[in-house]
């Protein structure tokens, strides 16, 4: 604890007093044997003042004082708990003493009190029997981000993140473990903020989210300033008690609490520029001009077309504009504000805080994402320290505006001669109707408004001294309002569209949950160990609302944004969702001698989700752990200090399909005819599904070297899913593209993960530490019965992963017709789908991890991450190389030209040779496409000082940071991390700041 | 000890208190009620006016997408490209680039989209002719109408299916289990299935049109659509039969002296059309014809084309319209105008129109050999047009006459040059000299490939994919 200098002398003077009163009115106790113990607490340099001396059965407790003194009130078969950060705790059974004297010694880590949430219950690290993987405020805090899940990139085992886009505002995808489901939108992990869970669930419609890859997700709300500590859950033992929803793992965020003493002030305040990290390295104006020369000589046309603007003279064809630049290489400010207090006495604690973040876009324009937030956290315990209380309120406003779409496509694709942007009076440039400049895209915006109130309150009231009955309510308030524009203003003014043809798309998504959790905590010594036991209940109830309207035709577009000025107005989408669940919970741990410990947890679950048969589940797993460290013949030894061995299996489930998929429904279309709103059938309905399960099974060893100073982390694991809950394709015939049902088909999922902390150095001076983890996953999709004849023959295989691709096997280009060749395997003289079609390529990370070196020297901070990924990913395809007015990647300079030339690539056309055509589709779909696409990357660096100075309680500290800074790939079309082709890349940030604490 | 049991008493009454809550309110609390935008496919059938909003979607549907848009999307659009009416302006990314080098492949999206939109068309009115069968709340009336609609709007979709991809199954209920794996029925049977389905209808709906315009079919959209079903059948006798039943209603159908009043919504040329949504706005043809501003940024209407027209055709200086940047002239349909929304809608799409009907009682009787008769229909035609009548033609020489007049008049609309030339055997012929990317296999396209994956039965491919 940074502060405790601060904080003894306060603490040494009141509390006892506090304490002393505690015990006074507990002295009419139940034991009638009880005695006053007295004693003395020391360290090595003498008296230690501040120890908390607790009974471990009972809530009674009290401090040392200035010369290290204590008095406690015990019985003969009590336990005194001394406890004081830093230090190792000891327990000492009081028996017939009467004097008790104490020496503590120093942890050489203070790993070993590490408390981590395990969501309804809390447990020490060396003591956990579940796989708990978690980053703290430390880590979150120097990174420039704004999107929580971006500071657990490569910071996490088994936890693999790929961000989506570099458009502020934009998603992430995460995977816990690999993918559990065949359905690719069941694969997201169950997220709760301090208790409550949160959806994520997009919101947002396809019609206004537009500039993103997918539609918007919630999680950006969450302020990653906010966040003492994220938790991820990963193994049975963890997540069977979330059950149903615990199948994809678990993460807890939960946020900074006040702590008792002197008031502090934080405030910290930084500002910073950012730039996407790499683009696609392209042709330039000659390459490209002799590309589409050739590719009408290809084709046999011998005067360029009309329309061949780029070719024919219409452009400058010595003209050359680096397009990825022009379009996305400007520089995104970045700006970050945050300010806090936070203290408060023994009985009551408070944190209030808030936060602003800022940041602009790389695009030749002025857009802003800002965000911004407040936190109020309080915690207050009764003088018989019986009563619990602690409220929690944070409150998100995220005011978005962006360009209606992302440039990138145009900046891979535009001509290398195409023309200026801008005309000498500076209006966009059209040169004379020939082209659709890019920035007239820019004229449409994006703009999104989200407010986000997550508030929780948890009380809680010990009955007797081993039962507490406590209760969680929480409460989620989400309200996004999305619009995007297309005003007139898109288009050519010579055109002549006027306002009369403006447009505006307007979502509305309000989303409300509540939930509460009575709970029951029975604790005791029972035998040799310690017994505890949980019963809980849920009940949740989420309610999400959609509007999304249409305005068309305004008589200004200045009126763009006000629905009411619109001519024509229509709703597209009015819908309500409610989705109900509710379950009983339960845990029951025993720990014996502090070395074997055993873990049961279970959960059944109801959820609206399924029709009346099939609504209910039961999940359970069981944990155990044996610290070996703790036996005799390991008690001494001088170079282990702490050695566990856990396991655990148990089964959880997968509700997200989506509500009412059970029931066979008419909803309105939204779209009318003859003035009258028309019904369309919803699905095609299956009322007989139900729970798709996940059975996981682990062993893990955890080993502490020389005095815990290397601490390595070794698990295995191996989940099934089964009965899987899947949108079965179907052809089209069907009128859909699927159905809900479950199908008997397992995917299975092991892995290796390895953590390794080092503390190198652990002078005053010079402390030095690192982190490595990584991780080796696999993914299997073991049984699918009747596979060849059901729809998914032609996308998945037995004994392979599910994120693979089937892909045509490409030999080369002929010589002699300069057309892309492939393999013919079944010999029938021509490529054919599907029987040429399968050779499978694995999209699935090989491994994947991170790894981060923490050095302080004096009043130097220096911490960097290197975070690596072995991928293949897909090449960017830009179409058949030589049509009008698309560039190409530089390598197609190496295309066929003439009999006999042995080329890379195949020949040139302008799009009418149909053979080169289909090869080239076949080229798109096979394995010349999958690339090594593996990186190195400079996540995270950021150095930090702190100014001496002296005589005062000021702390200052300096600091500068960058995010995604070096990249080291094989991968040459941009940036190797995304999912969909086609969007911004990541932004490399470098941002410097201030922090005062006083 | 004894104080020890009593707390665990007190525990377990509480325990027992958790659970009994739990067990008692559970079941009732995850229980949902429907969402409040939607209505069981059993209500939606007790009620007259629920079913016709299921049947009015299956109708704004055929508007807003798949092969009967009029929007860059429709056939009217990509079929012009496809043959010889359209010459494409637009980005080598859009997908009617494709259509117009004559390069589509198996992996083309707007193939699927064609594919499975229609099929979800096809659906929807088998989900209407199945829920009105099984209701008993529908009064008669209701009830034959809106079957009798559905099952010519069954035979309509069929009907353009087995004109593009050749063999197509034909799908006559909701089950998916049956659907998900049918083969593809012989064009013949296909033609057969269209023309049962489309007598069922003719017995089943009114002669008038049910509603405001004339947006709903009626007997005699279901016999305009024989006509052309027997017309591309050849069979001759009952094309010119039930063209005649058409032209005979001349109480509903007149008409239309002025050539620039024939694409407006109250014409009595019109057999059926389609209204837009929602009011004030006009038809997406318009949209994507009109040429704004020169270069084009879409699509012109091709010089060959253009210059096919006698300067004298009225159409040509009434559906034609141009515009030029110094250097070039560029040609555009002009049969909608109206590609503004105003505050009431002007014009609909029109799908069937009595200059078709004339056309194809003259192709039939020409056939047929009743020349005189067949010149008669013909010249009705150009007469509107202001063109002279033509006489003293062989019967070859006269459905040359009649394939010109065809093209003439029904220019960008549902791709009508395209069918034409196709179930003459024209197709080599006339487009090899004009499309670079032509080949003979064009003539169909490709079965999805995502379909064929789903559904072997479907296989093989078309040829030359």
């Amino acid at each position: 604890m940074k502060n405790s200098s601060h904080f003894k002398p306060w603490v040494v003077q009141v509390l006892p007093k506090i304490y002393s009163l505690f015990f006074l009115c507990c002295l009419s106790g139940v034991y009638a044997q009880n005695k006053t113990i007295t004693g003395i607490v020391t360290d090595d340099n003498g008296a230690l003042a501040g120890v908390s001396i607790i009974l471990k059965s009972r809530p009674l407790a009290t401090l040392t004082d200035e010369k290290g003194n204590y008095a406690i009130i015990a019985g003969s078969n009590d336990i005194l708990v001394f406890s004081f950060m830093g230090y190792k705790s000891v327990e000492i059974a009081v028996t017939n003493h009467s004097i008790i004297n104490v020496h503590l010694r120093e942890d050489a880590t203070t790993l070993k009190e590490v408390t981590i949430n395990a969501g309804y219950y809390t447990v020490k690290e060396k003591e956990s029997t579940g796989s708990i993987a978690r980053i703290t405020a430390k880590d979150i805090e120097t990174q420039p981000v704004t999107n929580v899940l971006a500071t657990m990139q490569g910071r996490m085992a088994g936890v693999s993140i790929t961000q989506e886009t570099g458009t502020p505002g934009g998603g992430f995808n995460i995977k816990i473990r690999g993918l559990n489901s065949l359905r690719t939108d069941a694969n997201v992990p169950l997220y709760v903020i301090d208790g409550v869970p949160y959806a994520s669930d997009p919101i947002g419609y396809s019609q206004t989210s537009s500039v993103f890859p997918n539609v918007t997700s919630p999680l950006n709300s969450i302020d990653p300033d906010a966040i003492e500590s994220i938790e991820v859950l990963k193994d049975a033992d963890a997540t069977a008690i979330y059950g149903s929803r615990g199948a994809n793992g678990v993460v807890l965020i939960t946020t900074k609490k006040g702590k008792s003493g002197k008031t502090q002030f934080n405030f910290n305040a930084s500002t910073g520029a950012g730039k996407a990290t790499a683009f696609a390295k392209l042709m330039n104006t000659s390459q490209y001009l002799a590309m589409r020369k050739q590719a009408y000589a290809n084709d046999g046309i011998p005067t360029y077309p009309a329309n061949a603007y780029d070719t024919n003279g219409t452009w400058d064809v010595n003209r050359y504009t680096d397009w990825q630049k022009e379009l996305m290489g400007g520089t995104a400010s970045f700006s970050s504000l945050q300010g806090s207090v936070s203290g408060g006495t023994e009985q009551t604690q408070f944190l209030f805080g808030g936060n602003y973040k800022e940041q602009g876009t790389v695009y030749p324009a002025d857009f802003l994402y800002h965000k911004g937030g407040v936190l109020l956290n309080l915690g207050h315990t009764s003088t018989d320290k019986r009563f619990r209380l602690t409220v929690a309120a944070n409150y998100t406003v995220q005011n978005n505006n962006q360009a209606a779409a992302d440039l990138t496509i145009d900046g891979r694709s535009l001509a290398p001669n195409a023309p200026a942007l801008y005309d000498a009076e500076g209006n966009l440039n059209w040169e004379n109707n020939t082209f659709g400049n890019p920035l007239r895209f820019l004229n449409a915006e994006h703009r999104s408004k989200t407010n986000d109130l997550i508030a929780n309150t948890l009380v809680s009231y010990q009955i007797f001294s081993k039962l507490q009955i406590k209760s969680s309510f929480g409460y989620t308030d989400t309200n996004h309002t999305e619009t995007r524009t297309s005003p007139s203003t898109i288009n050519n003014p010579s055109f002549g569209i006027t306002s009369e043809s403006s447009a505006l798309f307007v979502t509305k998504t309000a989303r409300r949950s509540w939930i509460i959790e009575p709970q029951l905590n029975f604790s005791t010594l029972w035998g040799n160990g310690h017994l505890d036991a949980l019963l809980g209940s849920t009940f949740q109830q989420q309610l999400t609302t959609r509007l999304s309207q249409n305005g068309i035709g305004f008589t200004s577009n200045g009126l763009i944004y006000d629905l009411a000025s619109a001519s024509i107005r229509q709703v597209f989408l009015s819908d309500e969702v409610v989705y109900k669940y509710a379950a009983l919970f339960g845990r029951i741990n025993y720990d014996w001698k502090q070395r074997y410990i055993i873990n049961f947890t279970g959960r059944r679950d109801g959820s609206s989700r399924f029709g009346p048969e099939n609504r209910f589940a039961f999940f359970g797993a069981v944990g155990t752990a044996w610290i070996f460290s703790k036996e005799a013949f390991l008690q001494n030894s001088e170079i282990l200090s702490f050695g566990k061995l856990r396991a655990s299996y148990g089964s959880t489930g997968n509700d997200q399909i989506g509500d009412y998929q059970f029931l066979n429904t008419y909803s309105s279309s939204g779209q009318s005819y003859q003035n009258v709103a028309g019904l369309q059938p919803t699905r095609l309905f299956n009322p007989e599904f139900s729970w798709e399960t996940n059975k996981k099974l682990e062993a893990a060893l955890e080993l502490g070297f020389f005095n815990d100073r290397i601490m390595l982390t070794a698990a295995t694991f191996m989940n099934k899913s089964s009965n899987q809950l899947v949108g079965i394709p179907l052809p089209g015939t069907t009128g859909f593209s699927s159905i809900q049902a479950n199908l008997n088909a397992v995917v299975e999922n092991t892995g290796l993960e390895f953590t390794l902390q080092t503390k190198n150095r652990t002078g005053t001076n010079f402390k030095w530490s690192t982190d490595f983890n990584i991780s080796i996953l696999k993914n299997k999709l073991v049984d699918f019965p009747d596979l060849e004849a059901s729809t998914f023959s032609q996308r998945y295989r037995i004994g392979q992963p599910l994120n693979i691709s089937l892909v045509y096997v490409y030999k080369g280009v002929n010589p002699v017709t300069g057309i892309y060749e492939f393999v013919d395997s079944n010999g029938d003289g021509q490529i054919t789908f599907p029987e040429d079609k399968q050779k499978v390529v694995d999209l699935n990370p090989k491994f994947f991890g991170g790894l981060q070196n923490q050095l302080q020297y004096k009043n130097w901070n220096l911490s960097f991450l290197f975070q690596f990924v072995k991928q293949k990913n897909t090449n960017i395809s830009i179409g058949a190389a030589g049509r009008r007015n698309y560039n190409q990647p530089v390598r197609f300079v190496d295309s066929w030209q003439q009999q006999g030339d042995s080329a890379n690539y195949q020949k040139f056309t302008t799009g009418t040779n149909s053979q080169v055509m289909n090869a080239q589709t076949l080229y798109e779909n096979s394995d010349a496409m999958i690339v090594d696409a593996s990186f190195i990357r400079l996540k995270n660096i950021s150095i930090s000082y702190a100014i001496p100075l002296p005589r005062t309680a000021i702390k200052c500290k300096v600091y500068v940071e960058a995010q995604n800074l070096l990249t080291f790939t094989p991968y040459k079309d941009g940036d190797p991390e995304f999912i969909k082709s086609g969007f911004l890349p990541p932004l490399k940030m470098i941002n410097s700041g201030v922090q005062f604490q006083f | 000890m004894k104080n020890i049991y009593s707390k665990n008493i007190g525990l377990l009454i509480v325990l027992g208190m958790i659970t009994a809550l739990y067990s008692s309110s559970c079941d009732s609390f995850v229980a949902v009620d429907l969402p409040n935008n939607q209505l069981t496919g059993v209500v939606v059938f007790q009620d007259p006016t629920t079913a016709d909003a299921a049947m009015r979607n299956v109708y704004a549907s055929l508007r807003d997408s798949g092969i009967l848009t009029g929007s860059a999307f429709g056939l009217s659009y990509r079929l012009g490209c496809y043959a010889d009416e359209l010459d494409f302006y637009g980005s080598a990314s859009n997908s009617t680039y494709d259509f117009y080098n004559n390069s589509l492949l198996p992996l083309n999206q707007a193939i699927k989209t064609y594919w499975n939109t229609t099929y979800n068309q096809v659906y929807a009115v088998n989900a209407v002719l199945e829920g009105i069968t099984a209701s008993t709340k529908i009064p008669k009336e209701d009830a034959n109408r809106l079957k009798g609609e559905a099952l010519f709007v069954r035979a309509f979709l069929h009907f353009y299916m087995v004109n593009l991809y050749g063999d197509v199954p034909y799908i006559t209920t909701t089950d998916y289990q049956l659907n998900k794996s049918v083969s593809r029925k012989t064009t013949q049977e296909v033609y057969q299935l269209i023309i049962s389905d489309l007598e069922a209808a003719s017995t089943l709906l009114p002669e008038n049109y049910y509603g405001s315009g004339r947006a709903r079919p009626n007997k005699a959209t279901v016999l305009a659509l024989m006509a052309r079903v027997y017309l591309y059948t050849e069979a001759w006798g009952e094309a010119a039969n039930a063209a005649s039943a058409v032209l005979n209603q001349t109480s509903l159908y007149t008409d239309e002296p002025d050539i620039k009043k024939v694409f407006l919504k109250g014409c009595k040329e019109t057999i059926w059309q389609l209204t837009p949504n929602p009011e004030g706005k006009n038809t997406f043809e318009a949209a994507s014809f009109t040429i704004l501003a020169a270069p084009p940024a879409n699509v012109a209407l091709t010089e060959s084309l253009v210059q096919s027209f006698s300067n004298t055709d009225l159409r040509k200086t009434a559906w034609i319209g141009s515009i030029t940047n110094n250097t070039t002239r560029f040609y555009f349909a002009k049969k909608y105008s109206q590609y503004n929304p105003g505050s009431v809608s002007t014009e609909y799409s029109i799908i069937f129109r009595l200059a078709e009907i004339y056309l194809i009682r003259a192709e039939a009787r020409a056939h047929q050999g009743e020349t005189i008769n067949a010149l008669d229909d013909l010249n009705h035609v150009r007469q509107g047009a202001g063109l002279v009548p033509l006489n003293g033609l062989n019967q070859q020489q006269l459905l040359t006459a009649i394939m010109k007049e065809r093209r003439w008049e029904l220019f960008t609309e549902f791709g009508h040059r395209f069918f034409d030339l196709k179930r003459t055997g024209t197709l080599d012929a006339e487009l090899e000299g004009s499309k670079l990317g032509w080949d003979s296999t064009d003539r169909l396209f490709p079965i999805p490939e995502d379909e064929l994956s789903l559904n072997p039965n479907l296989l093989p491919q078309n040829t030359g994919y």
